[in-house]
C-alpha cells in the first residue's frame, strides 16, 4: 500500500539523518544512563534491586527518554521548515506520525537496550524469564512513541512546549507505564502469565493509540 | 496531452491566522505560464502562495489544483543531517518519481560537488540551489516559489531565470512571489498585486 | 477545504435567569436535606453528609469531561466554533468540580479513615484526570491562533478522555494482582436507606443544574469573545 511505503520513507529519512547527527540518540542513551545510575543510588540500591522498583524505575527513565527524542526529532524539522517541506508532499501529513513512531521506536530500542543493561549491571537484576522480559520491553517500547509524537505535535509551534509536553503526555502514559512496569516486574520474578498477561495489554495499546494517531494527527499538523 | 489544465485557484479565500486577517475574499485563477505576486512585504505574499499549495486552512472559500504542487517557501525546506541528493531523493520517492535525474539536475544547478554533503555544512546560496533543484527533479504541473532568488548569486539568478523561462514553455503553472526581479515581467503572463490581503490584477 | 463558520452571537441569554434560579433553589433544598433532613448515619455519624457533596462533584467531573470529548469531535467535524466554547466551557467547570471532588474526598477520609489519601483506583483516576484538565487548558491557553487552539485542544481532549477508562482499567488490574490492600471503599457509601437515596438524587439534580447554568454564562462569555475577534 502507498501509504506503508510512504511511511517507510519517512522513517529511513529520520533514521538516516539521525545516523549524521545522532544527538538525539545520543542525548537519550546518556539521558536513561545517568537517570538509571541517579535512581538507583537515590533510592539506594537495596531497594532499586527488587524487581518492582527496578521496573519502575527503567521505565519512568525511559519515558522521558522518550520525549527527550522526539522533542529532538521535530526541532530537527523545524530548522529550515524541513516539515513544511513533508507536509507540503501529496500524503505527506499521512505519512508524517506513523514514520516518526516507527523511527522512534527502533532508536527507543537502543535506549531500552542500554538502560536495561545498565539496571542489570548496576543493580545485579536476576531475570527470571529473559524471553518474556524482552517482549514486554519490545512492545512497551511499541507503546510509548504514539502519544508523545502526538503531543508534540500538539506543542510544535507554542513556547514553552518543553514544559508542556510532559504534562500532556505523562498522565495519558499512565496505563502503558503501568503495564510495562508490572509486566517487567513479573518476567524479572518468573511469573509468565502476568508477564504475557501485560504485554497482551501493552501491545493493545501500542495497536489503540498508534489507528488513534494516525486517523487523528494529520488534521492537527500545522 | 493534458486534458485538464493545470492550475490553480482559490474562490473568496479568506485566511485568519493568529487572529488576523491575512487574506480577504481572494480570488485568483492561475493557468499555465508565469503569474507573478507582487506585494510589500508583510502584504500576504507567502501566506497567498501557502494557500495555492493547500498548506494553511481557509475560514471562508475554497481551493482548487489541478495535482499536487510543488512548493518551495522562504526557506529551503531541505532536513539538516541528510544530503543534498538524499533529500531530494526523498521528495522524488515520495511521489513515485524516479531518482535518476537528481544527479544531473543538482549538478546542473551547480550542487554538483557538494550534494553528498550534509545540507548544514552547505552555504545558504548551496542550500537554495538544492532546493530549487527540485523543480527538475519532481515532475509537478503547478510550481509556487516564494521569494526564490533570495541568496543566490549571479550564476544562480541566471539559472533560475532560465528555469523559469523553460517551465513556462513547458506549459506548467508556475506562481512566484517577489518584491524585486521586474526583469521577469515579460516573461509573465498574469501579475496579481497584494497588499494588506487583498488582491487584484496589476 | 472545509470552511470555519464565522461565529455569530447567542440565543441563550433567555434561558439563563430561569436556569439560575432553578440551580439556586434546587441548591438550597439539596443542602436543606443533606444537613438536616437526612438520618444521621449509623456508623459514620454525621461526617458521611460530605456525600452528598462528594457524588455529585464526581458525577459532574465525569459529565464535564465527557462534554469535553463530544465537543471536540463537533469541532473537528463541523468545525463550528459553538463546539470549541462548549469544549472550553466544559473543561474549566470541569476542573474546578473535579478539584473539588478531590479536596472533598481528602477532608472526608481523614477523620472516617484517618489517611487523607487512598490509592483506591477511581480516586487515582481521578487526580490523574484532573491533570488531564490542567493539561487541557494549558494547551489552550499557550496557543494564539483561534483555529488552531480549538484544533489542538480538540485533538488532546479525544485522547484524553478515551485515556480515562483505561487508567481505571490499568490501575484496578495493577492494584488486583498485586493484592494492595484496598484499604477502604473509599468513596464507598454507607447503605443507604430511602431518605438518604432520596437527598442524593436530589443532590445529584441540583448539581447538574449548577453546572447547566455555569455552562451556560461560559459559553456565553466565550461566544462573545469569538464574536469580538472576528470583527476586529
Amino acid at each position: 500500500m502507498i501509504t506503508s511505503y510512504r511511511i517507510a520513507l519517512v522513517a529511513g529519512r529520520e533514521l538516516r539523518a539521525e545516523r549524521r547527527q545522532p544527538d538525539g540518540v545520543v542525548a537519550a542513551v546518556t539521558f536513561i544512563a545517568v537517570l538509571v545510575l541517579l535512581e538507583s543510588l537515590v533510592v539506594g540500591p537495596q531497594i532499586a534491586h527488587e524487581a518492582d522498583v527496578a521496573a519502575a524505575l527503567f521505565w519512568l527513565a525511559l519515558a522521558f527518554a522518550t520525549i527527550l527524542a522526539t522533542m529532538r526529532s521535530f526541532d530537527r524539522e523545524l530548522e529550515d521548515d524541513a516539515l513544511e517541506g513533508l507536509v507540503a508532499l501529496p500524503g505527506g501529513r499521512d505519512a508524517l506520525f506513523g514514520g516518526k513512531v516507527l523511527s522512534l521506536a527502533i532508536v527507543l530500542l537502543l535506549v531500552a537496550g542500554v538502560g536495561g543493561i545498565l539496571s542489570i549491571v548496576l543493580l545485579d537484576l536476576r531475570i527470571a524469564l529473559p524471553v518474556h522480559l524482552l517482549v514486554v520491553v519490545l512492545l512497551g517500547v511499541l507503546a510509548l512513541p504514539p502519544i508523545v509524537v502526538v503531543d508534540v505535535v500538539l506543542a510544535l509551534r507554542l513556547r514553552a512546549r518543553a514544559a508542556l509536553v510532559p504534562i500532556l503526555a505523562l498522565p495519558v502514559l499512565v496505563p502503558q507505564l503501568v503495564a510495562a512496569t508490572r509486566g517487567t516486574s513479573a518476567a524479572l520474578q518468573g511469573d509468565a502469565v502476568g508477564a504475557l498477561s501485560w504485554a497482551g495489554l501493552l501491545f493493545a495499546f501500542a495497536v489503540v493509540y498508534t489507528v488513534i494517531g494516525l486517523t487523528i494527527v494529520p488534521a492537527a499538523i500545522e | 496531452m493534458r486534458t485538464v489544465q493545470s492550475g490553480a485557484s482559490l474562490h473568496d479565500a479568506t485566511v485568519v491566522l493568529d487572529d488576523r486577517v491575512i487574506l480577504r475574499a481572494v480570488n485568483l485563477v492561475v493557468g499555465p505560464g508565469l503569474t507573478l505576486v507582487r506585494g510589500p512585504n508583510g502584504s500576504g505574499k507567502t501566506t497567498l502562495l501557502r494557500a495555492l499549495a493547500g498548506l494553511v486552512p481557509l475560514a471562508r472559500g475554497d481551493r482548487r489544483a489541478s495535482g499536487d504542487p510543488l512548493y518551495i517557501g522562504h526557506r529551503p525546506m531541505l532536513l539538516r543531517g541528510l544530503t543534498a541528493r538524499e533529500n531530494l531523493e526523498f521528495f522524488v520517492r515520495f511521489r513515485g518519481g524516479d531518482t535518476r535525474g537528481i544527479d544531473g539536475a543538482l549538478r546542473a544547478w551547480g550542487v554538483g560537488e557538494d550534494m553528498d554533503r550534509p545540507v548544514e555544512r552547505l552555504s545558504a546560496g548551496e542550500r537554495r540551489r538544492a532546493a530549487l533543484a527540485r523543480v527538475d527533479t519532481e515532475k509537478v504541473a503547478v510550481i509556487l516559489l516564494d521569494e526564490p532568488f533570495a541568496d543566490l548569486d549571479d550564476a544562480g539568478a541566471n539559472r533560475l531565470r532560465q528555469t523559469i523561462a523553460r517551465l513556462r514553455d513547458d506549459g506548467r503553472a508556475v506562481v512566484i512571489a517577489t518584491h524585486a526581479h521586474r526583469e521577469l515581467d515579460e516573461l509573465a503572463k498574469a501579475q496579481i498585486a497584494i497588499d494588506d490581503g487583498a488582491a487584484r490584477a496589476a | 477545504m472545509t470552511e470555519t463558520t464565522i461565529p455569530r452571537g447567542n440565543t441563550l441569554p433567555r434561558i439563563r435567569p430561569w436556569l439560575g434560579i432553578a440551580a439556586a433553589a434546587s441548591f438550597v433544598v439539596a443542602s436543606v436535606m443533606a444537613l438536616f433532613w437526612a438520618p444521621t448515619d449509623a456508623v459514620q455519624g454525621n461526617v458521611y453528609r460530605i456525600l452528598y457533596v462528594h457524588v455529585p462533584l464526581a458525577w459532574l467531573a465525569y459529565l464535564a469531561f465527557v462534554v469535553v470529548f463530544l465537543a471536540s469531535v463537533g469541532w473537528l467535524w463541523t468545525k463550528n466554533p459553538l463546539f470549541d466554547a462548549i469544549a472550553v466551557a466544559s473543561a474549566e467547570i470541569g476542573v474546578l468540580f473535579t478539584g473539588l471532588f478531590l479536596v472533598a474526598g481528602s477532608i472526608w477520609a481523614k477523620p472516617t479513615w484517618g489517611v487523607w489519601w487512598t490509592w483506591e483506583p477511581r480516586l487515582v483516576t481521578t487526580a490523574i484526570m484532573f491533570v488531564m484538565y490542567v493539561g487541557y487548558l494549558l494547551l489552550r491557553g499557550l496557543s494564539t491562533d483561534f483555529s488552531r487552539r480549538a484544533t489542538r485542544a480538540a485533538v488532546f481532549g479525544i485522547i484524553a478522555v478515551i485515556d480515562v477508562p483505561i487508567v481505571h482499567l490499568s490501575v484496578l488490574w495493577a492494584n488486583s494482582l498485586h493484592q494492595l490492600p484496598t484499604v477502604l471503599r473509599a468513596g464507598g457509601a454507607p447503605a443507604l436507606d430511602s431518605s438518604m437515596l432520596l437527598t442524593l438524587m436530589v443532590s445529584l439534580g441540583a448539581y447538574t443544574l449548577i453546572y447547566a447554568y455555569l455552562m451556560t454564562s461560559r459559553i456565553s462569555l466565550e461566544l462573545a469573545r469569538q464574536v469580538r475577534l472576528w470583527t476586529t
